[in-house]
């Protein structure tokens, strides 16, 4: 069977009445964690996980990748309108986008920025669907010493493109290893650090530490601010956006579909990292600087553009390598394990069905929600009416329900409250979250290819450096250099800091 | 009078400390922070010493955890020297962070009673409490109000959970 014919089969299964009500469920969903400051897409798709559990797995998987997608579109709409970034990867439409709303002309720059993300999501797609086969084949020759390689690669890129301290960062890689470790050991089965305690055996529930670490130390540091939150409404009829904003827009939207495509793959915080390049290369590029800040509507073209256009290309390491880039694809990949399926270069042979599908539901989804976001944006604002002490109540509920349905263990709600504590404490001193759960999901494959190859080649270390090692570390160090040369080009490391102060 | 009474409050302002939050001091906290990660690099050292480590050419379950402990330790040892060489400039200023607001220490309180109890009294039952707690002192709801609000929030949370969703809680002593 060709690609094409995988795509046609994977556009039956996307346009299904199934499939099309748990996208548009999973796009609707998205667009609300996005928009409610506190929810992000990680805390939406663990959410809904237990729903999932019912389904045909292509269909459970389309509708968390519609929350993924969905929760990026959706975070543009409160930095716009109210000055509050509903995810981590709007903070820099913040700037110019909220700008534009106090000038009253928040209809285009919600309009644009919806039209961007709309093609950097479906730029993203093409990329996955082209890169993903190819690189799937290559994986499969390869043998688990390469497999070691590329993962400390990964864990290392996440250390070093960081915003953070990069110690820092490293330490939470490490931390996350550490704690990955925690269950019975793949290899021999002996338990370790579990404390006689039989919960303890399966290691630690990524659900749970993920909603811990990202969803309630999130909620504990907004307890703190007592702002109240004034939104901007926007009327549909002033959404067109004039002549001159899409002539603006037209290369911005170009630029960030480019940038987000390349950051998708970079593991990390790959999606923020890419709104906060492309705002420095629009700002770089312009005629008029010094409109940035000001309202200027490449300002929210290139960002918004760009970190849809991660979504596509941050399901590549994941689909093609069983690699995960960001939080967000570390949850998927724990959604296809519980469903029984393994993402990785197997996936596309074993389970064809499940990557056509996701491939033909994210052209769908995008277009679900440029249809859904337009003219139901009046309504998403209303959700920040809601007081927030009501909200984090209903947030804390349904995350503990959540969590619990995982494993249907008590255990797991410890580990919730106790991680978002720790997360609590370890965001107020610059620890990123990120790296940590990325670390826990690669951890456990990690030591146990790192192991079979050491077993395979009889214990020589010079297994990790045979000719396809060299290769992969090679082509990786090289996409790196480049990124970091971009990056140092238009003053990423400076403008990130600028930008986010001021945002 | 008045004036005396405002004069006096104003002098006796610069001495009252609230309770909540606590300020503790950057750089400080940062050391605070590096020490227990190295404490937790020591507990699993300490830990996986006693697995079998195996050999260098064929590691045992304990390899693995043990070399890690040992980075973490080192990348702790790494971060508190940063701090502490930090704090040793002059120009350096240890910005104040602000720990423990009253509204994160109920939130944290009524979530850690959830765990606790989940099982003996049922996994609505507990929902529903730290529901109530939180509108009572987070949304400065009516008591009454609250339980009410609480009541619906959890009949609608087993529908949608328990009806809908087939997730089964713990139904405790019932």
């Amino acid at each position: 069977m060709t690609g094409f014919d995988q795509l046609v089969r994977g556009f039956a299964i996307a346009l299904s009445w199934k499939g099309l009500l748990y996208c548009f469920i999973g796009c609707l969903w998205g667009t609300i964690v996005g928009v409610l400051p506190g929810l992000g897409p990680l805390a939406g798709m663990t959410l809904l996980l237990p729903l999932t559990f019912g389904l045909d797995p292509t269909i459970g998987i389309i509708m968390l990748t519609g929350i993924f997608y969905g929760a990026m579109y959706g975070g543009s709409t409160t930095s716009i309108l109210v000055r509050i970034p509903g995810e981590a990867a709007s903070v820099v439409t913040c700037i110019d986008g909220y700008e534009m709303a106090r000038q009253g002309r928040a209809g285009p720059a919600l309009m644009i920025s919806a039209v961007g993300s709309f093609i950097g999501g479906t730029v993203s797609v093409l990329g996955l669907m082209f890169i993903a086969p190819p690189l799937a084949k290559v994986m499969i020759a390869i043998g688990p010493s390469v497999e070691v390689v590329l993962m400390l690669l990964a864990l290392f890129v996440i250390s070093v493109v960081s915003a953070g301290s990069r110690i820092k960062t490293a330490t939470m890689v490490v931390l996350g290893l550490l704690l990955g470790t925690i269950g019975l050991d793949n290899l021999t089965g002996a338990p370790r650090f579990t404390f006689g305690s039989p919960e303890l055996s399966g290691g630690l529930s990524f659900a749970a530490l993920a909603i811990g670490l990202f969803g309630l130390s999130e909620i504990l540091i907004n307890l703190e601010k007592t702002e109240t939150i004034k939104a901007i409404q926007p009327k549909l009829r002033d959404l067109i956006p004039r002549w001159n904003d899409m002539r603006d827009s037209a290369p911005a939207v170009a630029r960030g579909s480019v940038i987000g495509f390349i950051f998708g793959i970079i593991p990390g915080v790959s999606h923020v990292v890419s709104t906060f390049v492309s705002y420095a290369v629009e700002k770089r590029l312009s005629k008029h600087p010094e409109q940035f800040g000001k309202g200027a509507i490449a300002g929210v073209a290139g960002p918004e553009t760009a970190n849809n256009a991660v979504t596509g290309t941050a399901m590549i390491p994941l689909l093609a390598l069983g690699i995960p880039s960001i939080p967000a694809t570390a949850l998927l990949l724990s959604a296809l394990t519980i469903h029984g399926v393994q993402p990785g270069p197997l996936l596309l042979t074993d389970r064809p069905e499940v990557f056509w599908g996701l491939v033909a539901s994210m052209y769908i989804g995008n277009i679900i929600l440029l249809a859904l976001n337009l003219p139901l944006v009046g309504i998403f604002v209303n959700l920040l009416r809601i007081p927030y002490p009501w909200l984090v109540t209903a947030i804390l509920v349904v995350s503990i329900i959540g969590v619990y349905s995982v494993n249907s263990s008590s255990i797991d709600i410890w580990i919730t409250v106790i991680s978002g504590g720790v997360g609590y404490v370890l965001r107020k001193f610059g620890y990123e979250m990120a790296p940590l759960l990325l670390a826990l999901v690669l951890g456990d494959r990690l030591e146990a290819n790192f192991r079979l190859a050491l077993t395979m080649s009889g214990g020589s270390y010079a297994t990790f450096l045979d000719t396809a090692s060299i290769v992969v570390l090679g082509s990786v160090l090289a996409l790196l250099l480049l990124v970091q040369a971009l990056a140092w080009a238009f003053g990423y490391r400076k403008s990130f800091a600028d930008d986010a102060e001021r945002a | 009078m008045a004036d005396q009474a405002t004069d006096h409050a104003q002098q006796s302002a610069p001495r009252e400390r609230r309770a909540f939050p606590w300020l503790i001091g950057a750089r400080r906290g940062g050391l605070l922070t590096a020490a227990a990660l190295a404490l937790i690099g020591i507990v699993f050292g300490w830990q996986a010493a006693l697995l079998d480590l195996g050999h260098v050419g064929l590691p045992g379950p304990g390899f693995f955890p043990l070399a890690l402990s040992l980075v973490l330790v080192v990348f702790s040892a790494a971060i508190a020297l940063e701090g502490w060489l930090s704090s040793a400039k002059e120009s350096a200023k240890d910005e104040p962070l602000e720990f423990g607001h009253p509204q994160v220490l109920i939130a944290f309180a009524a979530l850690l009673a959830v765990p606790i109890l989940f099982e003996p009294l049922g996994g609505l039952i507990a929902l529903g409490l730290m529901t109530a707690v939180l509108l009572v002192f987070l949304a400065r709801v009516p008591p009454l109000l609250a339980i009410v609000w609480s009541a619906l929030g959890m009949a609608a949370s087993w529908y949608l959970f328990g009806e809908l969703l087939g997730v089964r809680l713990p139904i405790g002593p019932f």
